[in-house]
C-alpha cells in the first residue's frame, strides 16, 4: 500500500494532560471541573443533575416540560427580562431533560460568566412555572410530536426503540399518539410538582472551559448554588434490554420517497463493561465513518445510499443499549439495500475485524479525541459526560492508550459477543414502493 | 510582518489574519490559534450553482462528490482514498457546495497538516472525473436529493427561490433539478473542473496550531508546481462571466406547496441586496433583532403568542442580489394568512419606526459574542472565512465586529425600508395534506 507522506514533525503530543490542567473542587453542592484554555474571551459550560424519575409513569414527560419552561421567567424577573438579560450579553443558556438527568448548556464572554451562572441558578432554584407558559410549552411539544410523524428518521428510530427495550427503559421512545396523549394530560400543577420533587442538587456536576479563572468561578458557584437542596430520590427504571424475536415493521408515510431504514438489536453491554472499547472499535470499523466497511461497500461500491452508519447507541453506565445500522434508501433500492446491508454485517462478523482496519480505527479514535477538544464547548461536553459516567478526568488522558491496546482478537471477540446478525430487527419509514 | 517564503507575496494582514499570494495565483490565508493542538485546512473554489446553466444544474455539487473518488495517487484501490487517509488520523473532513463556492476542508491533529495539504493539491488537477465513478455517485446524490425533498422547509425554500428568480441561477437548487442530476455526464462535470479548479480561482486557508514556516513550505511544495489556470494571458475569461442578471421584479409572487404532512409553514422572501452592498451589514443587525434569542421580535410576536412553534429570519449574503427570508412553522389551528400578515407587519414596522436603542444594543452585543465564539476552534474560523471568500472579500470576516459597531439605527430602518416593497416579495405556503392510511406491513 502506498503511504502518503506527512512532512511535518509533531508540534504537540496527541495526549493532552487534562487531569493536570483541570481544577476539580466542590463548590457548594456542585462537583466543579474548570479547565482554563488559551482561548480568548469566551467560556463554555455544561452541567447536569439527577432527576430520579420513575420511568413507569409520565415523570419523564413532565420533566421534559420542566426543562422547557425553566427559562420562561423566575420569581424575580419575568420571561422577557430573563431573555433580555441573556441576549443583552450575547450569552446563551439552555436546559434539556433526558431520561435520567436535566442538563444545562451555556456560553458567555468571560466578563459575563458570573451573571450567566447566576441566571442559571435562578432558573433552576426559583422558576416562575407560570401556567400559561406551561400550556404554551405543552402546545409546542404537541406540535413537535405531530411534525415528527412526517420525519422518516424519527419514525424509523422510534419504532426500532420500541422493539428493543421495555417501556420503562431509558432508551424507550413513546409512539407519537402515546406521547401526545401523555403531554395533553399533564397539568401545570403536575409540572410544578415534578420540579418540586425532582429538581435538586443530586449528582450536580458543572464543567467550565475557556478563558476561565477557577478560583473566581468556584466562588460564584458556591455563592449562587450554596444551599440548593437535594431531593434524595432514587430513579426507577428497567436497566436491561428485553430481547424479542427479530422482525420487520414498515411505517408508511406519504410523499417521502427517501426511506429511512434501521437494522438493530439490543446489546447487554454497559459503558464501563471491560469489553466496551473493543466492541466500540469493532463497530466503528464496520460503520463508524466514510472509511468503514459499510460506507465503502454499500455507498462507494454499490452506490445504494447517501448515508449509512453503524453504531452502539444508548449504551450507558446505568443501562444496556443497542447495536444498529442506519441507512437511507430510495424506493427502487429498498429491498436490495436491506439485503446488502445484512449480508455485509454477516460477512464482517464472520470474517472478524481485520488487523489493518483495527489499526486505522485506533488511529482515528485517538485523533478524534484530540479534534473533539478543539472548542471550549466540545471540551466542556466531554468533561461533563466523563464525570457523569463516574470516570476520573485522567480517563480522558488514558483513553488513546486504552484504544491502542485493543488487539484484533479482542475486537473480533467483542464483535461476535455483541453483534448478532440473525437477531437484527428491521424498521422502514417512508413511502413504500407499493404506495408510490 | 514575518519573513515570507520566496514563492509567496505578502498581500495584507487584517485582524490577525495574513493574506499571501503564491506566484501561481493561489491565495493563502493564515489564521494562527494555538489554543488546541489541531489545525484546519480548507480550499475554497469560487464556483458553485451560480455558475450552472439549464441542463447542468447540480453539476458543481456532483463534481464535489466525485472529487472524493480519487486520483492516481489517492484512491480506494490503493487504500489511500481521501477519506481513508485523513480519517485514519482522526481528521474530520467533508466538502460543501453553495451558490457561489465549493469548499473542501479537514480538521485534524496539527502534526498531520501535511496530509491535508498534499491531498488537496493533488486533487486540484489530478482528480479522476470518470464515467464509472459518476455511475455509482449519481445514485448517492439522488438519494441525498430525495432526503432533502422529505423536508418541507427545504422543498418550500426551493419553490420560493425558483419563483423569485426567473433568470438568475439562484433560482435553481444547489443540489440541482432531478432530471439534470440523472442525465449529466462526466464530460459535463469535467467542464466545471477544468474551468474552475485552478490556483487563481482558489483560496487555501490554514487555521489553528500550525508552524508558519512549515505551513508555507508545505503549500509551496504541493501546490507550487500547478499552473495558475487554463489561460494565463490577459484575455482569460473568468468563469463567472456568463452569469445572467435577474430582471427587476415588478409584482408580488406566490407559490403553494402541498405535501403530505401535519402542520403548515409560511415563508416570506424579499429581494435583497448583494452581500457586499452597503446595506448588508445593517440587514445582518436586522436579522439579529428579529430572530436572535427569545428577545427577538419574531419570537415575541409569533412564538410567544402561540401562533408559531418557531420563527426565524435569515439573509444569506451572496455575490449577487439574493433574498431576505422570514420563515414560520405554524402552531396547530393557526391559519397561513394570520402568520403571513404578522411576518409582513414585523418587517413593515422596522421599515417605518426602526429598532429601539435596546434592540440595537442587543443585536450588536450578540454579534460581538458571536464573533468571539466564531474564533473558538479552527473549524469555526475557516467556515466563516469560507463565506467571506465566496463573496469576494475575506476581510468582511476580519473586520466584521467593527462594521457592525458602525451600523446606526437609521441605517437599519433605511435598509428595511428599501427591502419591504410588496412588488419585490415572494410568499410561499406549505400546506400539509392528510396522508392516505395504509396498514403497516409487519413480519415476524
Amino acid at each position: 500500500m502506498e503511504s502518503p507522506s506527512s512532512a511535518s514533525s509533531p508540534l504537540f503530543t496527541p495526549s493532552i494532560p487534562l487531569a493536570t490542567r483541570t481544577v476539580e473542587v466542590d463548590a457548594g453542592p456542585a462537583r466543579l471541573l474548570v479547565l482554563p484554555t488559551a482561548t480568548r474571551d469566551v467560556i463554555s459550560f455544561r452541567a447536569s443533575f439527577l432527576t430520579a424519575p420513575d420511568l413507569g409513569t409520565s415523570d419523564d414527560v413532565a420533566l421534559g416540560l420542566v426543562g422547557d419552561v425553566l427559562d420562561k421567567g423566575t420569581t424575580s424577573r419575568d420571561r422577557h427580562a430573563f431573555a433580555d438579560a441573556l441576549d443583552g450579553r450575547g450569552a446563551t443558556l439552555s436546559f434539556y431533560s433526558d431520561s435520567l438527568r436535566i442538563g444545562v448548556a451555556g456560553r458567555a464572554l468571560r466578563a459575563d460568566l458570573p451573571d450567566v451562572l447566576a441566571l442559571a441558578a435562578e432558573a433552576l432554584r426559583e422558576p416562575l412555572l407560570d401556567a400559561d407558559e406551561i400550556r404554551k410549552a405543552a402546545d409546542r411539544t404537541v406540535a413537535a410530536i405531530r411534525r415528527s410523524r412526517e420525519s422518516t428518521g424519527q419514525q424509523a428510530g422510534g419504532t426500532m426503540a420500541r422493539r428493543l427495550v421495555p417501556p420503562d427503559h431509558p432508551n424507550y421512545i413513546y409512539t407519537p399518539e402515546d406521547e401526545e396523549a401523555r403531554t395533553a394530560a399533564i397539568t401545570p400543577d403536575d409540572v410544578r410538582d415534578a420540579w418540586r420533587r425532582h429538581v435538586g442538587s443530586d449528582g450536580f456536576l458543572l464543567a467550565v472551559v475557556g478563558d476561565a479563572d477557577p478560583g473566581a468561578i468556584a466562588a460564584t458557584v458556591a455563592d449562587r448554588f450554596g444551599g440548593w437542596a437535594a431531593h434524595g430520590l432514587e430513579a426507577r427504571f428497567a436497566p436491561d434490554a428485553a430481547p424479542t424475536a427479530p422482525g420487520r415493521v414498515d411505517v408508511p408515510i406519504a410523499d417521502r420517497t427517501s426511506l429511512d431504514v434501521r437494522l438493530a438489536h439490543a446489546v447487554a453491554l454497559r459503558r464501563d463493561s471491560p469489553d466496551f472499547l473493543a466492541a466500540y472499535a469493532a463497530v466503528y470499523a464496520l460503520g463508524g465513518n466514510f472509511s468503514s466497511r459499510l460506507m465503502q461497500t454499500i455507498r462507494d461500491e454499490q452506490g445504494l445510499t447517501y448515508g449509512i452508519g453503524a453504531a452502539l447507541g444508548g449504551v450507558a453506565v446505568e443501562h444496556d443499549g443497542g447495536f444498529g445500522v442506519s441507512v437511507t434508501l430510495s424506493q427502487e433500492s429498498l429491498e436490495r439495500g436491506i439485503v446488502a446491508v445484512r449480508e455485509e454485517v454477516e460477512r464482517f462478523v464472520a470474517e472478524g475485524v481485520p488487523a489493518e482496519a483495527l489499526a486505522g480505527v485506533q488511529t482515528t479514535l485517538a485523533g478524534l479525541h484530540v479534534v473533539a477538544m478543539a472548542t471550549t464547548g466540545g471540551l466542556a461536553a466531554r468533561l461533563l459526560v466523563n464525570a457523569e459516567r463516574g470516570f476520573d478526568v485522567g480517563y480522558l488522558d488514558r483513553y488513546p492508550d486504552l484504544v491502542r491496546a485493543i488487539t484484533p482478537a479482542e475486537a473480533t471477540a467483542a464483535l461476535r459477543r455483541h453483534v448478532r446478525p440473525a437477531d437484527l430487527h428491521v424498521t422502514v419509514a417512508g413511502t413504500l414502493p407499493s404506495l408510490a | 510582518m514575518p519573513d515570507t517564503h520566496p514563492a509567496f507575496e505578502s498581500v495584507r494582514t487584517v485582524g490577525g489574519i495574513e493574506e499571501l499570494r503564491h506566484r501561481n495565483g493561489l491565495t493563502v490565508l493564515l489564521v494562527p490559534d494555538a489554543a488546541a493542538p489541531v489545525v484546519a485546512f480548507q480550499v475554497t473554489y469560487r464556483v458553485g450553482s451560480r455558475n450552472e446553466v439549464s441542463g447542468l444544474t447540480g453539476a458543481t455539487h456532483l463534481l464535489e462528490h466525485l472529487m472524493f473518488k480519487g486520483s492516481e495517487r489517492f484512491n480506494r484501490d490503493l487504500g489511500t482514498s481521501v477519506f481513508q487517509t485523513l480519517q485514519s488520523v482522526g481528521g474530520q473532513i467533508n466538502a460543501t457546495t453553495w451558490y457561489d463556492r465549493t469548499n473542501y476542508y479537514a480538521l485534524l491533529p496539527a502534526e498531520h497538516l501535511g496530509l491535508a495539504v498534499e491531498i488537496e493539491a493533488d486533487r486540484m488537477r489530478g482528480a479522476r472525473v470518470r464515467d464509472e465513478d459518476l455511475a455509482s455517485e449519481r445514485t448517492v446524490v439522488l438519494n441525498e436529493l430525495d432526503r432533502g425533498e422529505n423536508e418541507p422547509l427545504r422543498t418550500l425554500l426551493h419553490a420560493v427561490y425558483a419563483t423569485a428568480f426567473h433568470a438568475h441561477p439562484y433560482g435553481h437548487p444547489v443540489i440541482g433539478w432531478r432530471s439534470d442530476v440523472e442525465t449529466v455526464t462526466a464530460e459535463g462535470l469535467r467542464g466545471f473542473y477544468d474551468a474552475a479548479y485552478w490556483p487563481r480561482n482558489a483560496t487555501a486557508t490554514v487555521a489553528g496550531a500550525y508552524d508558519r514556516t512549515e505551513a508555507l513550505a508545505l503549500i509551496d511544495q504541493h501546490f507550487g508546481p500547478i499552473a495558475s489556470g487554463p489561460e494565463t494571458g490577459d484575455g482569460a475569461v473568468p468563469i463567472e462571466a456568463s452569469v445572467t442578471r435577474e430582471p427587476e421584479q415588478r409584482g408580488e409572487r406566490r407559490v403553494v406547496l402541498k405535501q403530505a404532512g401535519e402542520l403548515g409553514a409560511v415563508l416570506v422572501a424579499q429581494k435583497a441586496p448583494a452581500g457586499l452592498d452597503p446595506d448588508a451589514d445593517a440587514l445582518d443587525v436586522l436579522v439579529q433583532a428579529l430572530a436572535a434569542g427569545k428577545s427577538g421580535r419574531l419570537y415575541r410576536r409569533l412564538t410567544d403568542a402561540g401562533l408559531t412553534t418557531s420563527a426565524f429570519a435569515f439573509y444569506p449574503r451572496l455575490r449577487d442580489p439574493g433574498l431576505f427570508v422570514l420563515y414560520a412553522a405554524l402552531a396547530p389551528d393557526v391559519t397561513h394568512a394570520t402568520v403571513e400578515a404578522e411576518l409582513i407587519a414585523v418587517l413593515d414596522e422596522v421599515a417605518r419606526d426602526g429598532l429601539t436603542d435596546a434592540e440595537l444594543a442587543r443585536g450588536r452585543q450578540q454579534v460581538v459574542a458571536d464573533e468571539a465564539f466564531g474564533r473558538d476552534g479552527p473549524y469555526a474560523v475557516v467556515a466563516q472565512l469560507n463565506e467571506a471568500i465566496a463573496l469576494g472579500d475575506w476581510t468582511l470576516y476580519a473586520e466584521y465586529r467593527d462594521r457592525i459597531d458602525a451600523v446606526t439605527p437609521e441605517a437599519v430602518r433605511a435598509a428595511a425600508a428599501r427591502l419591504v416593497s410588496a412588488d419585490r416579495r415572494t410568499v410561499g405556503h406549505y400546506i400539509p395534506e392528510a396522508s392516505g392510511e395504509q396498514p403497516a406491513g409487519s413480519g415476524g
